[in-house]
């Protein structure tokens, strides 16, 4: 198995080595890459930042890193505001009291949503007095904050979505190593089932899952200037058909048919060998499975070859921030590569620069499988409407996986929720 | 009724100066019910006219369009019947079962204090944390299925939860009859589970409504009617039920209340989920609004369900209200 390209196997001590060598070498790095900032020579006063944090650890770290922030930046005050759960909604009611934070996050699923309604400042100025181009980001997550030719944020990190593997069973099933394509894929799961009588995979009926499939048979929700609903094609009738065909076929199941709350929770517990999750399932894994032996894979490349979605966050300034200089100035800080790799090192998410993609990759050399995806991830975006697309696409899944609807029948569904919901220009 | 101002004060000075204590008396009760309860009534009627994405300050008057949408919006529909579906099977459940226990509490038994505060303490319970432990009880590896299987019951499969199935339509297939209309598939697995567990957590606080009114029905009654003869069977049909018609339009149209509002239980355990079978009108009001930036539209669901209520409110008062 270790002659496997792009898989890694690591036990919890490597890893807390790793994580120990890796911060002390993105100290190092931090410490020469002091820049000066043209706005920031004047900006001054007080900056309200508000994000989702889902630990308190991140947010125990974010904190750390506005500490930094404040020591070089002294003139600035950053009240940062954490919101630990319903993000989207407090935002939404904070801008419509007229009271939203000058700097906050903003999901790559609802970007669009708000860029069409002019709620975010273009920052094309700042970024160009700055030096900040596009082209020191990933093209495909900045392209996810860019609305009819204007820059609306930067992305603060990212993840797609890689394979995790249980090597134990993967080996006592006779699987000579993570599967890398769907044919690959679909033998590995049948071997294990076989040996194991438990399903190979989790796989839940939700359409940022089923969208990995769908990218890996070359298709999209729409074309790319959103004007059209490319879903009725044979991508997806070939994704539906493979994606389906797992849960149909006992080789795959959601996390709740196995008895777990999601499936990182499920692979924790040992209920399936094989879960196609983000970076974000580690910090879980370390805290609730320490002892796990776990391998790192791309996922298996679909007819079109690799594919896999990415979710990011990025730092956007609200249009009517009353202090736009300083906020640029934070917003820069906080996306600029001292500041997103000491945010990065929590190994949550992976840094949005691949100019700091080998200094994070010291800290988390395992991750190796996800910083490649960086070449051919999609950032999940279904264009305004989506969060009303994504609830109806979710429901058809759901149907199919209940046996309710075929796949024919649901491809039919899916093209009339994205008809129906998308706002196609 | 506190008297107007102007019209009495040439006869009667006293009845002025009355009516301006007494205004100022409620004052803050006016102040805080008329800016926290009355103006956001009135704002939900006027934004129901306008578009409104929350993030934006526009909002354009579209007059009936949110109105009309509605017809057209499959969403609505499925809404509306999950929500009917809630409400008839869980309001005669936990009348009747609420009865039946005031009823049972009501006996001179031992230990008839613990049950009463037994039956009534999911009542108190802050119904997030019933949906939580109830989202473990109906687990695929929780204690219902646990019990099923040792019973040797078959377990739904997809579980609980996750399963959208109309059960009204599982029991046709059982028998042989394929392809129910959506209306008559009746509430899905997920809801059915939903609407047990409010049950449970309700029944106690009708029980409490019950009890209070069983200690109104004079002993004297239940006397005459034994020594006429009358059985404990025909003295619980014809003297206590009839004798609790109010309580019972009370106990009624709380139920009605409460269960065309159902949201908080919906938002802990399926998030409206599975396949939407789960979708009633508070949770879609909420979805729309904050989730897919139609403040308006939503608003407009809000009202058809305030009037929704109000005609259940009124035609149950016509049926049961007439005895008083």
């Amino acid at each position: 198995m270790s002659g496997n390209a792009g898989s890694r196997l690591v036990d919890r001590r490597s890893f807390v080595k790793g994580s120990a060598a890796g911060l002390a070498a993105a100290a190092a790095w931090a410490s020469y890459l002091r820049e000066t900032s043209a706005i920031a020579a004047q900006a001054s006063g007080e900056v309200r930042l508000t994000g989702q944090t889902a630990s308190p650890e991140e947010e125990e770290l974010l904190r750390q890193v506005l500490d930094t922030f404040a020591e070089q930046f002294p003139d600035i005050t950053v009240n940062y505001e954490p919101v630990p759960s319903d993000y989207l909604i407090k935002l939404q009611t904070d801008i419509a009291a007229g009271n939203a934070a000058d700097v906050f996050y903003v999901g790559n699923e609802w970007a669009q949503d708000f860029m069409s309604r002019g709620v975010l400042l273009a920052i094309d100025d700042y970024m160009e007095a700055d030096g900040v181009t596009a082209d020191q980001f990933y093209e495909n997550l900045i392209n996810a904050y860019t609305w009819e030719g204007q820059t609306y944020g930067l992305p603060k990190d990212w993840s797609p979505l890689g394979m995790v593997y249980d090597p134990a069973v993967l080996e006592s099933a006779g699987v000579s190593g993570p599967p890398t394509t769907w044919e690959e894929l679909r033998t590995a799961a049948e071997a294990i089932v076989e040996s194991t009588g438990q399903p190979a995979l989790a796989l839940e009926a939700a359409f940022d899952r089923f969208i990995l499939f769908l990218y890996q048979a070359g298709g999209n929700v729409t074309n790319e200037d959103v004007t059209e609903v490319t879903l009725g094609d044979d991508a997806t009738r070939e994704a539906l058909d493979m994606y389906y065909g797992l849960y149909a076929d006992g080789l795959s199941a959601t996390s709740a048919d196995v008895g777990g709350q999601w499936p990182g929770d499920a692979f924790a517990q040992g209920l399936v060998p094989i879960v196609f999750e983000g970076n974000w399932m580690f910090p879980f894994l370390n805290t609730n499975a320490p002892d796990k032996e776990y391998g790192i894979a791309e996922l298996p490349a679909g007819p079109a070859g690799k594919g896999t979605p990415a979710f990011t966050n990025s730092y956007s300034i609200f249009y009517q921030s009353q202090n736009p200089d300083a906020a640029w100035t934070l917003v820069n800080y906080l996306t600029g590569a001292e500041g997103m790799l000491t945010w990065t090192s929590l190994g949550l998410a992976m840094p949005a620069r691949p100019g700091i993609a080998d200094q994070w990759l010291e800290i988390f050399p395992e991750r190796e499988p996800y910083l490649a995806s960086g070449e051919y991830a999609t950032a999940v975006q279904y264009g305004p409407g989506g969060q009303q697309f994504a609830e109806d696409a979710n429901s058809v899944l759901q149907l199919l996986y209940a046996g309710e609807i075929d796949t024919t029948e649901a491809q039919t569904r899916l093209v009339e929720a994205a008809e129906n919901a998308l706002d196609l220009g | 009724m506190v008297a107007l101002p102007g019209r009495r004060r040439s006869r009667d000075p006293l009845a002025a100066e009355d009516a301006v204590a007494g205004w100022l008396f409620i004052l803050p009760a006016v102040a805080i019910v008329g800016t926290f309860i009355l103006w956001p009534i009135l704002q939900v009627f006027w934004l129901s006219f306008h578009e409104w994405s929350v993030i934006t300050p526009e909002r354009p008057w579209v007059g009936l369009d949110n109105y009309r949408d509605l017809f057209n919006d499959a969403d609505f529909q499925l809404a509306l019947r999950n929500t009917i579906w809630f409400a008839l099977g869980v309001v005669p459940t936990q009348t009747v079962l609420g009865l039946i226990l005031a009823v049972l509490a009501n006996q001179k038994i031992r230990g008839r204090s613990f049950f009463r505060t037994a039956f009534y303490f999911p009542s108190i319970s802050s119904s997030v944390v019933i949906s939580i432990i109830f989202l473990w009880l109906y687990a695929q590896r929780g204690l219902i299925n646990f019990v099923l299987q040792k019973m040797g019951f078959p377990t739904p499969q997809p579980p609980w939860l996750s399963n959208p199935r109309g059960v009204v339509e599982m029991a046709l297939n059982a028998v042989g009859i394929e392809s129910v209309s959506v209306w008559l598939a009746g509430p899905s697995v997920a809801l059915l589970s939903i609407m047990m567990m409010n049950i449970w957590t309700t029944m106690g606080t009708m029980m409490v409504v019950f009890l209070a009114g069983l200690q109104d029905i004079p002993g004297d009654v239940y006397e005459a009617a034994s020594i006429d003869g009358a059985s404990r069977r025909q003295q619980f049909f014809d003297i206590t039920v009839p004798m609790l018609r109010p309580v019972i339009f009370f106990v009624l149209t709380l139920g009605f209340i409460g269960t065309f509002q159902v949201f908080d239980q919906i938002f802990v355990m399926t998030s409206g989920g599975p396949a939407k079978s789960t979708i009633t009108l508070g949770y879609l009001i909420y979805q729309q609004g904050f989730g897919n930036f139609a403040m308006g539209y939503a608003a407009a669901i809000a009202v058809v369900l305030f009037a929704i209520i109000m005609s259940i409110f009124l035609i149950q008062r016509r049926i049961l209200g007439r005895a008083d």
